[in-house]
């Protein structure tokens, strides 16, 4: 009888937490066929997604920059019975940086934004993600435009494909633990041909050059102990591609490894965990928050071995504003015997702080 | 170089000897410097920190869209972040939330987080321990961030609830983290946007957009251009006409009290006036002497300037320790708000502004100064062969005396009294009302003059001897007579002018509570109110007769002007006298039809500040839309000074959709007592304690003890001045028998004794304060026409009818010729003791 | 008439300034007192109008013991019965000729009629009868002296006590005041006591007495002159 007064006191507690109507996120599951162009756009039950570009571009005058334009989509856990055009259930945020060894660091710029109003939107039509001026859009051809507008710099860029769409894991299911539940929704489109311009200080000027897409989505993805991943997605220079991502836990151990080779031909081998080793061979300390990246790595992807070197040391990029991570995000240079094979990029999560998700 | 020394033992010696009365001139410069110094420091402080409060509310914004305080439509924001010009649109929800037990309402803010990033920085919450916040977020419905500042008046601390009230309802917010950029003495809540619309029942709707504009964008064109896409009632303003907006809602308010502080400094220079020329008489033949011995004209100037710049010096640094302290107690006690109500929400503290210390500084200095001047400038005239005479004194005084300037004052006063305000400041009254008391003060002489030769001159010989010495020495008298003149007559001018509106207002509280019981839904804030299912409630009470309901909300007619309240009740258009007091003519009541505009009726304020007039039709924003209204009639508000403009009930319905009500009056069915309904009304409603219920009776009295507190600062200024005119009766009188020793010493050899010496000061004293008092009676009502036909009217845009204060005028008038008597005669005692015997050896 | 006996009278505790003072005077009798200065003639002044109290001592006017009066009623003797002219006349300066010389009557309530008559005609004795309505910054200091003479004599007071009278004036304006305030003394009967430095005004007394350290020492016999003008 005492327990149950107890309960109730509690519960009289509880009201200002209790909502009308939480989120329901639907779980990824295996054996899902992914159906285009449906799936190129947003997947607005899911609580994260994102659609990520990387790529090297060549100046007109032979000079070599990275670039990175990421739209994320995230479905806050909020109360989903408020009747308010404001009610942030979407929620959109968009990076943009230019790796200029010429700058020494990173020139970045992001945006965020509760989606409505027209103003900021992701369309479940097709890719098609803005936040006020910043659009990422495909074309019914295939081809992917870009417009970023952001404080240091402007970016116009068209995306043509050149070869078919890559599904990452088993047929874009793309596990990231142990656990079923731990996985995405993951395809990607490799050896992209860029041509556009970057306007920096009024001065526009045209690039062309090879770029990577990644579309992503998924509600949970990584195991509880997991505090961030490596991840390096590499268009070699013969036409062959390689995408690799390992889980770490605090201790820095792999707890998961993935990856899938496409050869010139376009067969595609999955790789997973015991066939993928990151080996750091270089570290570079951020003078800003402190943080030791492994900014060259040894990768091993079944018989293929690569050695990665960043195109500059500092490719940290600082998103506190918006999505809240400090990461280190750098166009690089596949090596074999010191031989350039390719160029990617390479992204390394957690070395700050633990992600949260 | 032999002179300076001289000068300085000369000096030296007069404030040793007389250090009393140089301790008044002190005393009266301190207390006009610390009255003003404090009351500036106060209204600096409060109004700093409003026009903070405005600006961090603003942020980095270049606009501000602002419509009414209901809001206008969300739909406004994506229009606006989609102009080209515009870098990013930040939207706000503005709520004054009603907290229960708490008289003041906690201003809210509802931002869009991603927006005020770029925008209002300063508005950003700060989330608190991720334990104590187990699974909320920023976007959580339920989430509030307080500004320190809210933290502390409520006494809440993170992780706690706060109930507000919405509607009638409580609902339950959780302090999720703080604002911490929010200004120290500002009390704010942010929460989200959309949360905030949810949670206090304002969807759709959002108070303010701010614009942050694209580099090179001209403002001022690009405000043009969005004002046409705006709807009515809507506009954009800068920051600056924001703060200016701010500033404006209590400018007049401030103005009058620094005014009236400078009154007390006035006082304060006639004081050291009349000290002065005083002292300066009794040593007539000294400075004549001095001039005999080769000191020149200058040098006595300067020698008689450098003994004000003393006591302007002392005075005002004194001045300036007293108002900074007062200042400082009273923002620490009472906070900032002097009585006026117009710096709730913000808390400040008293900060050293240098500036004001060295104009208050200057002022006390220059109060002496002139106080000194006249007296310099009169001894360095006279000869000094004649002013070593004995009996020259009168001479000198009597060149004080000459009707034309004063004259020429008082008309220019007059002329200054049709002068419209400068600035919307009633600067030309304020200036016509000193005019007036310095040109009375100068005619002082002749009236003292002119009132006492025709005295009959009585029999008894103390009473001979006071009325002879009135009429022989007018010119001398008149000192005293000034200042008796100076501090009743502004003392029966506020008192009058306070009476009239004291009256007037509980006459109009009258008019306008006719209903025999008030229900509020909250005594604050703009978000409770009664339904449409709460109305039914209440007209179906038992004991309720009939009821009448008000929407009570605030439009923006004018973008930087104060917001004025719009009022919807019933009213009946054939008679719309029987609900307003009116001035003036009133429309016939329209036929109804949907091309004719609608009647509002438009208070004076509404009328003054938005030149309205009977007939004149605008556009009135109401909601989403505007509608074309006629003004039916002016009527008399006392409570809201930036103007209300009323409509019937129905009307606004009709336009807006809106249900809600803010107030109920209501009747009672006979042989209901109004204790049963309201406890029928707290039973009927489902909630005991929140509702607001008062008799009219009660509204009244709380309406006059709001008004009394008001005028605080007002009473406390009559009291000082009657303090500085009895100090000057005391100055003039004390100098007087210093400088009358030798007659005193005189008729004590002939024979008169200490009591008829004491008897005829006392008569002397009574018969001139008599005298000062019948003048200042008429002079301070003349000033109180001013205060109220010219001053008010322009500073608070109403007008009240004249009532006297007779009792207070009466007793006060009572207490100071007697407080004369006695200090007359008290001063008379000191100059017969023996010294005064020997007075009659000494030549000087 | 006057009688002062073993009058001593000091100060604090500094040495006494008059000691056993012994000093007679017959109604009618006009003597002067000279002395340096700082030898008490004004303190001796002072105590004959009761305005200082001696430390011991007695003295009698008309038969009244002074030296046992409250201030009250040294002030109604000196009222009725004394007169005052001072060196620096003080002629009330918002008062007329006329009215100066009629407050003692005042002070004494005599009836106005009486009082006017009384004031007119001592105004005539003294030679300004024609400046009645004058203000006293209209007249010499001559003027205004003999405006005292009138205004010390005119309620026919029994003593007359001057100080210095002559000390603000011109040699010939001392003189012919001197002149007057003999004149009217004898013509009136008045008993009277000059303090002064002036031998020459002091040749006016029918005797004069030095104020020393050991008391008053007569001078011989003065013969009392007339001054011609």
């Amino acid at each position: 009888m005492k327990k149950l007064f107890f309960l109730l006191n509690v519960l009289a507690l509880l009201p200002a937490m209790v909502w009308a109507a939480p989120p329901l996120y639907p779980a990824v599951k295996p054996n899902t066929a992914l159906v285009f162009p449906r799936d190129h756009g947003a997947h607005l039950e899911h609580r994260t997604e994102w659609w990520y570009v990387t790529g090297w571009l060549e100046t007109l005058d032979g000079k070599q920059l990275g670039f990175q334009v990421t739209f994320f989509r995230t479905r806050p856990n909020i109360d989903q019975a408020n009747p308010s055009q404001f009610s942030p259930k979407q929620l959109l945020f968009a990076h943009a940086a230019i790796s200029d060894p010429a700058q020494g660091s990173l020139l970045h710029d992001q945006r965020g934004a509760r989606s409505g109003f027209d103003l900021a939107q992701a369309s479940e039509a097709d890719t098609d993600v803005r936040i006020d001026q910043w659009t990422l859009q495909r074309e019914p051809t295939g081809r992917y435009t870009t417009h970023i507008q952001a404080r240091e710099f402007e970016l116009q860029l068209s995306l043509q494909l050149t070869q078919a769409l890559l599904l990452q894991g088993d047929h874009g299911y793309s596990r990231k633990g142990k656990n079923l539940s731990q996985a995405s929704y993951y395809y990607s489109q490799p050896q992209l041909a860029v041509s556009g311009t970057i306007t920096r200080a009024g001065k526009k000027i045209t690039v062309r050059g090879t770029a990577w897409l990644d579309h992503e989505w998924s509600t949970s993805v990584l195991a509880q102990e997991a505090v961030g991943w490596d991840w390096v997605g590499l268009n070699l220079d013969n036409g062959s591609t390689l995408m690799a991502f390992r889980i770490r836990d605090a201790a820095g151990q792999t707890l998961w490894a993935s990856g899938t080779l496409r050869d010139t031909q376009g067969r595609v081998r999955a790789l997973s965990s015991q066939h993928i080793t990151f080996t750091p061979t270089r570290h570079w300390r951020s003078p800003r928050t402190a943080t030791n990246y492994p900014v060259a790595m040894q990768v091993q992807a079944g018989d293929l071995q690569l050695q990665l070197e960043p195109l500059m040391e500092d490719q940290e990029l600082d998103s506190r504003l918006s999505t809240g991570a400090v990461y280190w995000e750098g166009a690089v240079t596949a090596l074999q015997n010191g031989q350039r094979v390719g160029r990617g990029y390479l992204e390394l999560t957690g070395y700050f702080k633990p992600l949260k998700f | 170089m032999q002179t300076t020394a001289l000068a300085f033992t000369f000096l030296l010696g007069e404030f040793r000897a007389h250090g009393k009365r140089v301790a008044i001139g002190v005393i009266a410069i301190a207390i006009g410097v610390a009255m003003g110094y404090a009351v500036h420091l106060i209204n600096y402080a409060a109004s700093s920190e409003f026009s903070q409060a405005v600006r961090s509310l603003m942020g980095n914004a270049d606009l501000t869209v602002r419509g009414t305080r209901i809001g206008f439509n969300e739909q406004a924001y994506p229009l606006l972040a989609r102009l080209p010009e515009v870098a990013v649109a930040s939207p706000v929800v503005e709520i004054d939330a009603h907290i229960p037990q708490q008289s003041e309402a906690l201003k809210i803010i509802g931002i869009d987080y991603f927006r005020a990033q770029t925008v209002q920085p300063n508005m950003l919450g700060h989330l608190a321990d991720e334990n104590m916040n187990e699974g909320l977020d920023a976007f959580h419905p339920n989430a509030l961030f307080l500004s320190p500042a809210a933290l502390t008046w409520l006494k809440l601390k993170l992780g706690d609830t706060l109930a507000v009230q919405v509607g009638l309802e409580i609902r339950q917010l959780h302090i999720a983290g703080t604002v911490p950029a929010a200004g120290a003495g500002q009390r704010i809540g942010v929460m989200d946007i959309a949360a905030a619309q949810w949670r206090f029942d304002r969807l759709g709707l959002v108070q303010r957009i701010d614009l942050k504009l694209r580099p090179g964008v001209d403002i001022a064109a690009f405000q043009s251009k969005i004002d046409s896409i705006l709807p009515t009632g809507v506009a954009a303003v800068t920051p600056a006409d924001g703060e200016r907006r701010a500033a404006n809602l209590s400018r007049a308010y401030r103005v009058n009290l620094n005014v009236l502080a400078l009154v007390a400094l006035f006082t304060g220079a006639f004081l050291v006036f009349s000290t002065q020329v005083l002292s300066v008489v009794r040593r007539r033949s000294q400075l004549a002497l001095l001039r005999v011995l080769g000191l020149t004209r200058a040098s006595l100037i300067r020698w008689i300037l450098a003994e004000g710049t003393l006591i302007g010096v002392l005075g005002s640094i004194s001045g300036l320790l007293l108002g900074y302290a007062v200042a400082a107690a009273v923002l620490d006690y009472s906070g900032a708000d002097l009585g006026g109500g117009y710096f709730s929400g913000v808390r400040p503290t008293v900060h050293f502004d240098i500036w004001a210390t060295v104009i208050f500084f200057a002022l006390g200095l220059g109060a002496a100064l002139l106080g000194s001047l006249v007296p310099a400038l009169e001894t360095a005239r006279a000869q000094p062969s004649r002013a070593l005479k004995a009996g020259d004194e009168e001479n000198a005084l009597r060149r004080l005396r000459s009707p034309l300037p004063a004259l020429v004052l008082i008309a220019s006063a007059g002329a200054l009294c049709f002068v419209g305000p400068v600035n919307e400041l009633p600067i030309p009254g304020y200036i016509a009302i000193a005019l007036l008391l310095i040109g009375s003060i100068a005619l002082m002489p002749r009236l003292a003059y002119a009132v006492f030769s025709h005295f009959p001159t009585p029999t008894h010989s103390a009473s001979y001897l006071a009325v002879t010495q009135l009429k022989g020495a007018s010119g001398r008298a008149s000192i005293g007579l000034s200042g008796i003149l100076a501090s009743f007559s502004l003392m029966a001018a506020m008192a009058i002018m306070v009476t009239s509106f004291r009256v007037s207002v509980d006459e109009w509280l009258g008019n306008m509570l006719p209903a025999e019981l008030y229900m509020r839904a909250a005594p604050s804030g703009d978000t409770a109110y009664f339904s449409a299912q709460d109305q039914l409630i209440i007209l179906s009470t038992p004991g309720i007769a009939r009821a009448e309901f008000l929407r009570s909300t605030h439009i923006s007619l004018d973008p930087l002007r104060p917001a004025i309240t719009l009022i919807a009740r019933p009213i009946d258009p054939a008679n719309p006298a029987a609900r307003l007091p009116f001035i003036g003519a009133v429309l016939p009541s329209q036929p109804l039809s949907s091309t004719q505009p609608i009647t509002v009726w438009a208070s004076e304020a509404a009328a003054d500040l938005h030149g309205l007039v009977v007939g004149k039709q605008f556009m009135l924003p109401l909601g989403a839309h505007s509608q074309s209204v006629i003004v039916g009639g002016i009527w008399r508000d006392y409570a809201r000074q930036h103007g209300a403009l009323v409509i019937n009930l129905a009307d606004y319905r009709r336009l807006t959709g809106d249900e809600r009500v803010t107030e109920a009056g209501m009747w009672l069915q006979a042989g209901t007592i109004p204790a049963q309904a309201v406890n029928n009304l707290r039973a009927s409603l489902h909630n005991n304690t929140r509702l607001d219920i008062a008799e009219p009776g009660e509204v009244r009295r709380l309406s006059l003890k709001i008004f009394d507190r008001s005028f605080t600062v007002t009473y406390l200024l009559e009291a000082v001045a009657i303090i500085v005119g009895l100090f000057g009766i005391a100055a003039s009188f004390g100098g007087q028998a210093l400088a009358r020793a030798r007659e005193f010493g005189m008729l004590r050899h002939i024979g008169v004794t200490r009591r008829q010496i004491g008897l005829m000061l006392a008569i002397e004293g009574a018969l001139l304060t008599t005298l000062g008092v019948l003048a200042g009676l008429l002079l301070g009502w003349v000033i109180a026409l001013i205060l109220i036909h010219v001053v008010n009217p322009q500073s608070f845009h109403w007008t009240m009818n004249t009532h006297m204060p007779w009792v207070l005028l009466s007793s006060v008038a009572a207490t100071l010729i007697f407080a004369a008597a006695i200090t007359a005669w008290l001063s008379g005692r000191s100059a017969m003791s023996v010294q005064a015997i020997r007075a009659v050896r000494d030549d000087w | 008439m006057l009688t002062l006996s073993h009058l001593s009278k000091s100060y604090s505790s500094s040495r006494p300034i008059l000691q056993d003072i012994n000093f007679h005077l017959n109604a009618g009798e006009y003597v002067a007192i000279m002395g340096e200065s700082g030898t008490g003639k004004s303190t001796l002044l002072n105590l004959m109008a009761g305005l200082e109290t001696p430390d011991s001592g007695s003295i009698v006017i008309d038969g009244h013991e002074l030296a046992q009066m409250n201030d009250d009623q040294a002030t109604q003797l000196r009222r009725e019965k004394m007169g005052f002219v001072f060196q620096a006349f003080h002629v009330l300066p918002h008062l007329s000729v006329a009215q100066n010389v009629a407050l003692p009557l005042l002070l004494n309530s005599v009836e106005k009629q009486q009082a006017q008559a009384a004031t007119m005609s001592m105004l005539a004795a003294v030679g300004l009868a024609d400046r009645a309505h004058s203000r006293p910054h209209e007249l010499s200091g001559g003027e205004m002296q003999r405006v005292a003479i009138a205004r010390a004599l005119v309620h026919g007071p029994r003593l007359l006590l001057a100080d210095e009278p002559t000390g603000n004036l011109d040699p010939e304006s001392a003189d012919s005041v001197m002149q007057l305030l003999r004149e009217q003394i004898k013509q009136s009967g008045t008993t009277c006591v000059l303090v002064t430095h002036s031998t020459r005004a002091a040749a006016t007394a029918d005797r004069v007495l030095l104020l020393t350290m050991q008391g008053l020492i007569p001078q011989g016999d003065n013969v009392p002159h007339t001054i011609q003008s």
